[in-house]
């Protein structure tokens, strides 16, 4: 990797409730270069969201702990930084885009000033420069009449709109890293794919590094330049998005691939999804935390945590047969889903 | 950004900035961008001027007509009281200083032309002696209450925000002075004024210094709903602090019930000063008030209940028009009811 700007060393956040320890995140490892994209795959709850809010530093402690582990932003430790510090990190080096744009804008101020205030705070410019920026932003991320539109309050947007506003917002300071929580997951299909087109065209442009956490290999399919997948909080594979995609080494990664909706089969195999829950992190599984779903477990994978296994350089998965001879992506019986 | 350049080439330098590219004109950007049809999102309300919440709020108050008419009555009351020099001594004679003679001929007469609301037993213009006690009235809500939300709203602030043993502290604090019996407690404040430094000022001191809890809680659990909207975290997660947090984004969001509780607030503060003034604790001779005329004229309920009788209708129909204006406020900032 050529400059290294991002890399989470072993990260843990464990959250101290009255029902146990919640090991929300639990050792995840990988490094970000300058301008590349990550996804971040994972079901509901296997801490990919929390691993972001963890590296700027958002979660609230207590109930959140780090356990262990670091994250070094350009050689800096996130973990161990003061708040004052890593406020002037937050928005300016590493900005985030949330979920939901129909809650994410203040709704008592204009479009404008919601624009013009990190590039106040962080760049130091002064209310008429901040504006004019905002509208310039507003046009970059494909906004109309950014000139009446930044006088405008949140209200009179819509949905993909207001997301297009905290895209810009994010890159108001010129990130280094964009980071990206689900940013299409409330939008409709039409819209997610313009936004996605967006981010893409808007990253080629600015260099920004993307981290997109996504429970959708579909979205990460065409952006991300390695993948890491996470479940239950661990991270089980990680890789160049090509690899994890042509030679998928985990059971868990087979069963992602195999739930992604096609158009190209017959209605019967559409969809494989995986079967079970994923487990509670409170009281994880032994061994093998996928195993109670896994095909292929067996009495180590019951009884042993895995380590991570490198297949090549930079792809690993955490899985004890992960790359042995035979032990490929087989046919998944698709039961439950049927026409 | 409607102009189209030639088709897009590729850029010699392969790390552009945001600013970069805005000086190169964001046309082909956008065009990649926004690639194919036209989006139908951007259908948007355009143009037009945006009203504000707080200009929201006055197009509906003005249409509740109970509400205009109790502002109107307090307008009235207050521009009387504020150009009484100006005209209520020209005609109806200085209701602040005692003629001997009209003491001794003029004493207690019935309302009549020249005395619309008749005299009092030292021969005192009533009607006259009314708009000064407007005055005292006025100062006593309008500055009791503002300590009062003053310190409320900076409390509940901290407390809602912070939480944790902040919140506990302030709360049990607000507990034990919602727990005193509030006028028995000015009285025993009033009290230990020497009697020759009573006055308005020790009055408004005492009706704001207790006043302020019920803002106090009122604000703060304002705070606590206001502060788990998406809009804060990620006003964080830009780098925003505690206090721009706190204050820039939270406070507009939260301050609407204390707006319309302070309204009514000032109708109560006028009362407790009147009750004050009426135990000789507040206001002191010559200065007029409208709970001390009724002390005064107390004396003479059987012989002349007019006495009485005005400075009550002016204390009844202030306080009831206060009350009636939070009221219509409450309604106003309501955006439930936007129609």
């Amino acid at each position: 990797m050529a400059d290294e700007l991002l890399r989470v060393d072993d990260l843990k956040m464990h959250f101290h409730t009255r029902d146990g320890v919640v090991k929300a995140v639990d050792g995840v490892t990988y490094t970000l270069g300058k301008g590349e994209a990550l996804g971040v795959v994972g079901e509901s709850g296997s801490g990919k969201s929390v691993h972001a809010l963890t590296m700027m530093g958002l979660i609230p402690m207590p109930p959140g702990r780090i356990e262990g582990g670091d994250v070094l932003f350009r050689g800096r430790s996130l973990v161990q930084m003061p708040e004052a510090e890593i406020r002037k990190i937050r928005g300016n080096e590493i900005a985030m885009i949330f979920q939901d744009p129909m809650t994410s804008l203040n709704p008592v101020y204009r479009i404008g000033r919601q624009l013009a205030e990190p590039l106040m705070v962080h760049k130091g410019m002064s209310k008429a420069e901040a504006w004019k920026r905002a509208e310039e932003l507003l046009t970059l991320v494909g906004i109309p009449h950014a000139e009446s539109r930044v006088k405008d309050y949140p209200h009179q947007f819509s949905g993909g709109m207001r997301q297009r506003v905290m895209i810009a917002m994010a890159l108001a300071c010129d990130p280094d890293i964009l980071i990206a929580d689900e940013p299409t997951t409330a939008l409709d299909v039409t819209i997610q794919a313009q936004i996605l087109e967006l981010m893409q065209a808007l990253q080629k442009r600015t260099g920004s590094a993307i981290i997109m956490i996504t429970h959708d290999l579909g979205v990460v399919a065409d952006m991300a330049d390695r993948i890491l997948v996470m479940y239950a909080g661990r991270p089980v594979e990680y890789g160049t998005t090509d690899e994890v995609f042509y030679r998928p080494l985990h059971p868990y990664t087979w069963g992602l691939m195999d739930s992604i909706p096609r158009h190209d089969v017959t209605q019967k195999e559409a969809l494989c999804p995986i079967k079970g829950q994923p487990p509670s992190l409170i009281a994880l599984p032994s061994g093998c935390t996928f195993h109670p779903r896994c095909p292929y477990a067996t009495d180590k994978c019951r009884s042993e945590v895995p380590e991570k296994r490198f297949v090549a350089e930079g792809h690993y998965a955490t899985c004890h047969y992960a790359g042995d001879e035979g032990f490929v992506r087989g046919e998944v019986e698709c039961a439950g889903v049927s026409a | 950004m409607t102009e189209k350049h030639e088709p897009h080439v590729p850029h010699e330098h392969s790390d552009p900035t945001i600013s970069e590219i805005k000086k190169e004109g964001v046309s082909e950007l956008h065009a990649h961008a926004v690639a194919g049809p036209p989006p139908r999102e951007e259908a948007g309300p355009l143009g037009g001027t945006s009203r504000t919440l707080w200009g929201d709020a006055w197009y509906r108050l003005r249409r509740n007509k109970l509400a205009l008419a109790a502002l109107v009555w307090i307008l009235i009351v207050a521009i009387a009281a504020i150009t009484a020099d100006l005209w209520v001594p020209q005609n109806f004679g200085d209701p602040r200083t005692i003629d001997t003679q009209a003491a001794a001929t003029q004493r207690l007469l019935p309302p009549q032309p020249g005395h619309p609301f008749g005299t009092d037993d030292l021969g005192r213009d009533i009607f006259g002696r009314v708009i000064y006690g407007a005055r005292v009235s006025l100062t006593v809500g309008v500055i009791a209450t503002a300590i009062a939300v003053l310190i409320g709203v900076a409390l509940g602030a901290l407390s809602g925000y912070y939480g944790r043993w902040t919140d506990s502290v302030i709360m049990r604090t607000t507990d034990i002075f919602l727990a005193f019996p509030y006028i028995l407690f000015s009285i025993l404040i009033l009290a230990v004024v020497p009697p020759d430094q009573r006055g308005i000022w020790p009055v408004i001191a005492a009706i704001g210094f207790l006043g302020w809890p019920t803002f106090a809680r009122l604000f703060r659990s304002s705070v606590l709903s206001v502060k788990e909207n998406d809009y804060i975290d990620a006003g964080r997660a830009l780098g925003a602090s505690d206090a721009r947090l706190l204050f820039r984004h939270i406070t507009p969001n939260a301050i609407a019930p204390v707006v319309v509780y302070a309204t009514m607030s000032i109708g109560g503060a006028i009362l407790s000063e009147a009750a004050l003034s009426f135990l000789g604790l507040g206001v002191q001779p010559p200065a007029i008030s409208w709970g001390r005329m009724i002390d005064d004229g107390r004396a003479f309920l059987t012989i002349a209940p007019t006495v009485v009788l005005f400075p009550g209708l002016a204390i009844l129909s202030t306080v009831l028009a206060f009350t009636l204006l939070g009221d219509g406020v409450r309604d106003a900032l309501d955006v439930k009811m936007k129609d």
